[in-house]
């Protein structure tokens, strides 16, 4: 019992800690945006990264979430017979949710855990120390240009995954499912509004910094030789689902 | 004597594991000290504390009089550029190629113009040996060639204090006669102050203005070659000797 409760009370104090010194690391990156000098070319350099590591998955799943999505909301609406309101519960739920948080989370697995094993690397083999050496912030030089580049290419991401689920949803709906196409768009276009959108991209947005710095803290306290890096990089995916998650809920409730 | 760097009581420890007990020890201002000492004895350790890369547990470390544990993040990155390090493994940036590496701390804090750093570049990997290996990536390098670029990388920017570690092991021993050639030239010609750990005691022997001899987290021995020469003291005699018989335990 008193193992247990001590068990708890190390990982809370772990969780604690973690967020502590995530926050801080965060609040320092957000300072050193500011800060000359500025590394465009290192910003591309991930923009890049980001987007054609994630794009045919984010193609992929934004596709079949949306057709998916169609088949289950069709099955229910049918037996009121509402059909024609698919095409507005496919938009509405990938705008609002699955668009932002499935893309976050593919990021997440594809250039997050990529992030991590680099700079983990980086770490154990005393490049980050280099760095430092070299009069270069580790913070500045990594961080920066990577959390930047999360808040600017997540929301496209999203945009594309959003448009790929409602095409997907449209195809399958009028396709396989036989709905009136002219009702499908007539609903769709009625009850959907920008704000829709708006919500789901400040929420890309928001994990789009999440899961960088996910990734860089977590390869940047990497320890431990290869294996400590290959650790971390599990890590980094769990972590950032998770707080993409808590994140998402916490979101949804203020924008309601 | 003017003092570089000073450690007091610098104490160091990784959660219960105990690296450093009190170490003592004062650098001479435009001398080659030689750290030596059984590996997993902390030297690579002591280097990074003594550039503020690690900060120690209990202790200070006073370079040009300020107290490394006292300044703030920026202070400490501005004061490193007063340092040239060569890592171990040579820590060369792996996405970068060779010319990339060595320009990387011109490109950072020089005001020198593209070509000014092609002929810097070109000019200091000659002098270290090596030609026609700009465009090679880091991963295509033997272990000495790697070292001899990180040389370059740490002293490109003509810094005070030059930390060596292990700057010969896994070097052929002519290229070994190269580095050390390269270690006391430079500090020859620039005035610099070195800080040079080594396993190799012949060159120790040879380079060495001051030695420090490292041991359980302590100091065992200070002093010039001659007195590392003529000492009494077991544990150097039993390193210098290359014997497992004798105070230095084998674990
Ligand atoms: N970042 C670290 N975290 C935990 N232990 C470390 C770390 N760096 C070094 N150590 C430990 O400190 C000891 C001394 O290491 P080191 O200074 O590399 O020895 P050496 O004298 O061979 O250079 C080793 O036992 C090593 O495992
Ligand atoms: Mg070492």
């Amino acid at each position: 019992m008193i193992r247990l409760l001590n068990f708890l009370g190390d990982h809370f104090i772990g969780i604690i800690n973690t967020s502590g010194s995530m926050t801080l690391m965060f609040l320092d990156s957000l300072r050193l945006m500011f800060v000359r000098p500025f590394r465009v070319k290192l910003l591309f350099k991930q923009i890049e990264f980001i987007g054609v590591n994630s794009l045919t998955v984010i193609i992929l799943t934004g596709s079949f979430t949306g057709m998916v999505f169609a088949f289950q909301s069709y099955i229910g609406f049918q037996k009121f017979g509402a059909e024609q309101i698919v095409g507005t519960v496919v938009a509405l739920g990938m705008a609002r949710e699955l668009g932002p948080v499935l893309s976050a989370i593919m990021v997440a697995a594809r250039a997050g855990s990529a992030m991590t094993a680099e700079i983990g690397t980086m770490k154990v083999t005393e490049q980050v120390d280099a760095l430092n050496a070299l009069g270069v912030d580790p913070v500045q030089y990594l961080f920066v240009p990577r959390i930047l580049a999360g808040f600017i290419v997540m929301p496209m991401l999203n945009a594309i995954a959003v448009f790929c689920g409602i095409v997907g949803g449209f195809v399958v709906s009028i396709t396989v499912l036989g709905i009136n196409k002219t009702l499908y768009l007539e609903y769709m276009f009625q009850f959907i509004e920008l704000g829709d959108f708006i919500n789901g991209m400040v929420k890309a947005f928001v994990f789009g910094g999440i899961v960088t710095l996910v990734g860089c803290y977590k390869g940047y306290m990497t320890t431990g030789g290869a294996e400590g890096v290959g650790k971390s990089t599990t890590e980094s995916v769990v972590m950032a689902s998770v707080m993409i998650l808590v994140f998402d809920y916490v979101l949804t409730a203020f924008m309601f | 004597m003017e003092y570089a760097l000073e450690c007091i009581d610098v104490h160091k420890s990784f959660g219960r594991h105990q690296i450093h007990k009190g170490i003592n020890l004062k650098v001479v201002k435009g001398a080659i000290t030689y750290i030596i000492g059984p590996s997993g004895t902390g030297k690579s350790v002591l280097l990074k504390q003594l550039c503020g890369l690690m900060p120690p547990t209990k202790g200070r470390v006073i370079v040009n009089g300020k107290d490394l544990t006292s300044l703030n993040r920026n202070e400490l990155v501005n004061m490193r550029k007063k340092f040239g390090i060569l890592f171990q493994n040579a820590a060369l940036f792996d996405s970068m190629n060779v010319f990339q590496n060595v320009a990387f701390p011109l490109v950072e804090h020089s005001k020198m113009s593209k070509d000014e750093i092609a002929k810097t570049v070109t000019e200091k990997l000659r002098l270290v040996g090596m030609k026609d290996v700009e465009d090679k990536m880091p991963s295509e390098l033997s272990g000495g060639m790697r070292k001899r670029v990180g040389l370059d990388r740490a002293i490109a920017l003509n810094p005070d204090i030059i930390l060596y570690d292990e700057p010969t092991t896994g070097l052929d021993p002519i290229m070994c006669d190269v580095v050390d050639t390269l270690i006391h030239d430079t500090q020859k010609q620039l005035g610099v102050t070195s800080i040079v750990i080594s396993h190799d005691i012949e060159s120790t022997l040879k380079i060495a203005d001051y030695i420090a001899m490292l041991y359980d987290g302590k100091v065992v021995l200070y002093g010039t070659p001659e007195d590392f020469k003529n000492t009494d003291n077991p544990y150097v005699k039993q390193f210098f000797s290359a014997s497992k018989e004798g105070p230095i335990s084998i674990i």
